[in-house]
């Protein structure tokens, strides 16, 4: 049986199983479905695990033993009706032990409380224990629950107000309605060129809501970060940019993506020849006038995006240091090095070129790039 | 210039990567354990001889209110099921303390010490949001003491511990190597402890200790609970170890053990130690690049050569320490395996070690034509570490300012200033190498891709052609391909093959314009396509047959992945001689300047 994930990767399940204290016989499996998937070997060896002791109740717990992993949820009723005056039993999934069965934990839960609640409402497990209808019913439903698998994504890094959502993919596929209000709002305004400090204002957004909505459509992978454009910006390769010469995918979505609308399509030698002239100390200005031959039919704007987002090149940033200073004045709070000229413009309202003529009079302030 | 750059280093291991780590114990780090824990299963049943760190006893979980919270816990995403049947429960975040305390001894005991089917396998057993990862070992049965049946007293029955197991606690959403990686400590210590346990029953001896602390404990209690795991330190030596490796786990990823003050263990966290900045670079992708390091690069030390040396055991191998005395950031590992009278074999293997166990990374040597430019993860605040450390090695010079003069790409002979006196010049030297150890500078190497404009005429054709780099394939050009190593110590698992330098180009005769050279240079330029050659072929360079010989000669060269130090080395031509090539063929090259990627992984952490 297999289970659909959200990414479309299915995770077997190669078996279901019900156990349960027998009065008499003991931790046993009551039915398991392929029958006798699970090895009376295998039982006695993982037994403890699947009824445990009432600390470990309750909880998910994952075996790994003899090839294969299951994981399962002891659940214990207290009632005088059973002998022993308790109900101990685990539903629980077979897998291959090199599964990765994270996914299938919350449908564990699911189902363990589910049987629990049949229990305690209609005493139903005990009157179809009888029969071989629990897991023939239990199939029937896993097959039907439409269960979300979580795929665990890396914790997405904080988005900081100059920095710029674009989207990964043609934004028309985008289902607005699937999301949150302030999503909703602000979507209008991802472009790809506007920064999270623009796009707060223009939508009237609080800055740190459109944050958190950016940061969470950043977790599913629906945006990526850039950096602010500017003609005074400076890129350099990454030796990522060789792909578009090894990657034929690559090299079609960067063509069709960086061609000037309604233009013939440019050629590769030309982007590519674009990309190998960002270098240190070369700023886009420079590249269209060097190159502009190259760019009739490239638009430079979008040739800098495609770069970024795949990371065929990276920006160089300014960082101002005050190295020399004099015992009386204060310590410098935005020129330590730890804040590049995106941050510091943004934060203070000044344009580039102010910061620029401020500082390059400054004998005290290095600046240094990276 | 004979040159020990590594002179003057400070030894604290810990500064070399001071990035953002202020405090040691991280609370919710996915690459420290939670806790050690070593139990048993014998005659007597299942015991927990020991944990670390050991609950506080009065602490039991179900009291766990919110105002316990711990303040410096972290809020981590993905503990918690997101319950969809909306009976959401309550639920602090626990300390990683309390993730493991909240386990009493007897159930650990009864979870952890397996049956005897799961011995000598990896176990693995999640529960909620821990993971436990040990390597349950049986022990062999001692002699069976024959009691005789005349025999009026008593039979006692020697208690024997049949197995045990050595586990540590993660938590849930530990990487899978972080997991992998604990797995082969607790393996490596089991394995000490088997021998031991043959050689002199170690283990029981301590086992037995541990629980006579334990029960004197419980026994005699009245006043304050105290932990018995606490008593049992001072006591044991096992406990001490296995203490140790926790801590050292959580701290510095080194571990190093004296089981029984005999038997070495010695094993390191790569998550630990190979860290820039928060982030760590994955085991896989280390040993990537590690197998395809070639003789032209350089070993350069993060240590002081003094402190290695220490360091090692005695035993080491003598190759090994005769590597460490002889290495150099301006000497390539050929020259390394030359001076050090070692075969280069040989020192691969001794440079992949260090280079694992954090004691080396892999540059290219130093030479006054290396570009260098500051590396994009560089920290370069004004009041980091390491700019009050390098203002102490390099009084008089201040960090900011030494690195910006390499915003722009720079290489060192820019540098040099014939008015100056040389020791300014050696200075530079290590100040350049100094920055090369803290992952502040990365090296810029040319890179060459052929890319023929297209015609004019015929545009969709060329869209079809494959990329060069598809149909000039098949030509490898990598070493020793073959180097893979696990664990670091066990020499069993390296496999070696010799490297292999293909220099197809060398039958080439120079000079001349014969049949056999101008056939040659047409076969080379086979692979390319009837237009892209008739481009080539008119291209006024071309015309000299010399200078086309050569092109196509290294036309392999010209997709993008080597640079021109390998393109030199390879066919062992001076840089001025390619870099004319280049300039005279530019209509149908294209260039660019980027780190290596092969050896960049040491500069920066995997994207």
């Amino acid at each position: 049986m297999r289970i659909k994930s959200m990414m479309g990767m299915p995770t077997r399940i190669e078996c279901i199983f019900f156990s349960e204290f027998h009065p008499t016989l003991g931790p046993k499996i009551t039915y398991q479905v392929p029958e006798e998937y699970i090895s009376r070997e295998l039982f006695d060896t993982v037994q403890v695990y699947i009824i445990t002791k009432p600390e470990l109740q309750n909880k998910l717990i994952t075996v790994t033993a003899m090839g294969k992993k299951l994981i399962g949820c002891p659940v214990c009723i207290e009632h005088k009706k059973y002998s022993r005056n308790a109900l101990l039993f685990n539903l629980g999934l077979v897998c291959d032990a090199r599964t990765n069965t994270c996914s299938l934990e919350p449908i564990v839960k699911k189902l363990s409380g589910y049987l629990t609640t049949l229990e305690l409402h209609i005493g139903s497990i005990h009157m179809l224990v009888g029969s071989n209808s629990v897991l023939f019913f239990l199939n029937y439903e896993s097959n039907t629950i439409h269960l979300k698998l979580i795929q665990l994504r890396k914790d997405p890094p904080i988005v900081q107000e100059y920095d710029v959502p674009v989207f990964t993919q043609c934004k028309d596929h985008f289902i607005k309605s699937q999301w949150d209000l302030t999503t909703q709002q602000i979507l209008p305004y991802i472009d790809g060129f506007r920064h999270i400090q623009k796009i707060s204002a223009e939508a009237d957004v609080e800055l740190n809501l459109v944050r958190i909505a950016v940061q969470n459509l950043l977790y599913y992978g629906v945006v990526t970060l850039v950096s602010i454009f500017q003609y005074s910006n400076v890129y350099c390769t990454t030796p990522k940019v060789q792909s578009l010469i090894d990657d034929k995918s690559i090299q079609e979505e960067c063509l069709n993506y960086v061609t000037k609308q309604g233009q013939k399509r440019a050629s590769l030698r030309d982007v590519f020849q674009l990309y190998c002239g960002l270098s240190p100390g070369t700023t886009v200005r420079d590249l269209c006038s060097r190159y502009s031959q190259q760019l009739q039919r490239v638009d430079e704007r979008r040739l800098i995006q495609f770069g970024l987002m795949k990371c065929l090149i990276r920006r160089l940033q300014k960082y101002p240091v005050k190295v020399i200073r004099d015992e009386r004045s204060r310590p410098p709070r935005l020129y330590t090095g730890c804040h590049s000229y995106d941050e510091i413009c943004c934060k203070t309202g000044i344009t580039y070129q102010e910061l620029d003529e401020r500082l390059e009079n400054d004998p005290n302030i290095v600046v240094c790039w990276k | 210039m004979m040159l020990n750059p590594s002179d003057g280093l400070p030894d604290d291991r810990k500064s070399l990567y001071p990035q953002s780590q202020s405090s040691a114990y991280k609370c919710g780090d996915k690459t420290s354990p939670i806790s050690v824990i070593l139990v048993s299963s014998g005659s007597r049943g299942n015991k927990l001889l020991f944990r670390y760190p050991y609950q506080k006893v009065a602490e039991c979980p179900s009291s766990l209110s919110a105002k316990q919270r711990n303040p410096y816990v972290l809020n981590t995403s993905g503990d918690e099921l997101d319950d969809q049947d909306g009976d959401s429960r309550e639920q602090s975040p626990l300390t990683d303390e309390q993730l493991v305390a909240g386990f009493s001894d007897i159930v650990l005991s009864t979870i952890l010490a397996t049956k005897s089917d799961m011995c000598g396998k990896k176990f693995e057993l999640k529960i909620d949001n821990v993971r436990f990862v040990g390597h349950p070992t049986l022990l062999q049965h001692p002699p069976i003491i024959q009691v005789s049946k005349t025999d009026p007293s008593p039979k006692r029955e020697m208690p024997t511990m049949i197995l045990f197991n050595v586990v540590f606690a993660l938590r849930a959403n530990a990487d899978p190597s972080v997991i992998s990686c604990m797995h082969n400590l607790s393996r490596r210590i089991a394995i000490a402890l088997q021998h031991e346990e043959r050689r002199c029953q170690y283990l029981t001896r301590e086992a037995k200790l541990m629980l006579a602390v334990q029960e004197e404990i419980t026994t005699t209690e009245n006043g304050s609970p105290q932990s018995p795991f606490r008593q049992i330190l001072p006591k044991c030596k096992l406990a001490r170890d296995l203490k140790e490796a926790y801590d050292s786990l959580c701290t510095t990823g080194v571990v190093r053990l004296h089981i029984n003050d005999w038997l070495e263990v010695s094993f390191c966290l790569p998550h630990k130690i190979h860290r820039i900045g928060d982030t760590y670079i994955p085991p896989e992708a280390l040993e990537r690049s590690l197998k395809a390091i070639r003789p032209y690069h350089a070993l350069l030390l993060l240590e002081n050569e003094k402190t290695l040396l220490s360091q090692l055991p005695l035993d080491c191998s003598p190759a090994l320490i005769r590597l460490i005395k002889t290495c150099s950031a301006v000497k390539n590992l050929q020259q390394l395996a030359q001076d050090a009278d070692l075969a280069l074999l040989q020192i691969f293997q001794i440079a992949a070690h260090l280079v694992y166990w954090g004691k080396a990374i892999i540059i290219y040597p130093l030479c006054e034509n290396n570009v260098y430019m500051l590396s994009p993860h560089a920290n370069i605040c004004l009041y980091s570490p390491l700019a009050e450390q390098f203002a102490r090695q390099f009084p008089g010079h201040d960090l900011p300012s030494m690195l910006a003069k390499f915003s722009l790409p720079v290489s060192l002979a820019e540098f040099r200033n014939p008015l100056e006196a040389p020791t300014q010049e050696a200075q530079l030297i290590q100040m350049v190498v100094w920055m090369l150890q803290r992952r502040l500078l990365i090296q810029l190497h040319t890179y060459v891709c052929l890319l023929v404009p297209p015609s004019e005429d015929e545009p969709g054709l060329r869209d079809e052609d494959p990329p060069l780099a598809a149909r000039v394939g098949g030509r490898s050009l990598s070493t020793p391909s073959a180097l893979s190593f696990g664990s670091p110590t066990s020499s069993d698992d390296m496999t070696l093959t010799s490297p292999s330098m293909e220099n197809s180009s060398a039958e080439l005769l120079t000079g001349g314009d014969s049949p056999l050279n101008k056939r040659m240079t047409e076969t080379l330029l086979a692979s390319l396509s009837e237009h892209e050659r008739q481009f080539i072929l008119n291209i006024p360079a071309a015309q000299n047959p010399e200078d086309l010989r050569m092109f196509a000669r290294l036309l392999h060269y010209f997709r993008g992945h080597h640079h021109l130090e390998e393109i030199m080395y390879n066919e062992n031509m001076r840089r001025s001689q390619l870099k004319t090539l280049f300039d005279k063929f530019r209509s149908v090259l294209v260039v660019t300047n980027h780190e290596d990627p092969i050896i960049s992984i040491f500069q920066s952490p995997m994207d």
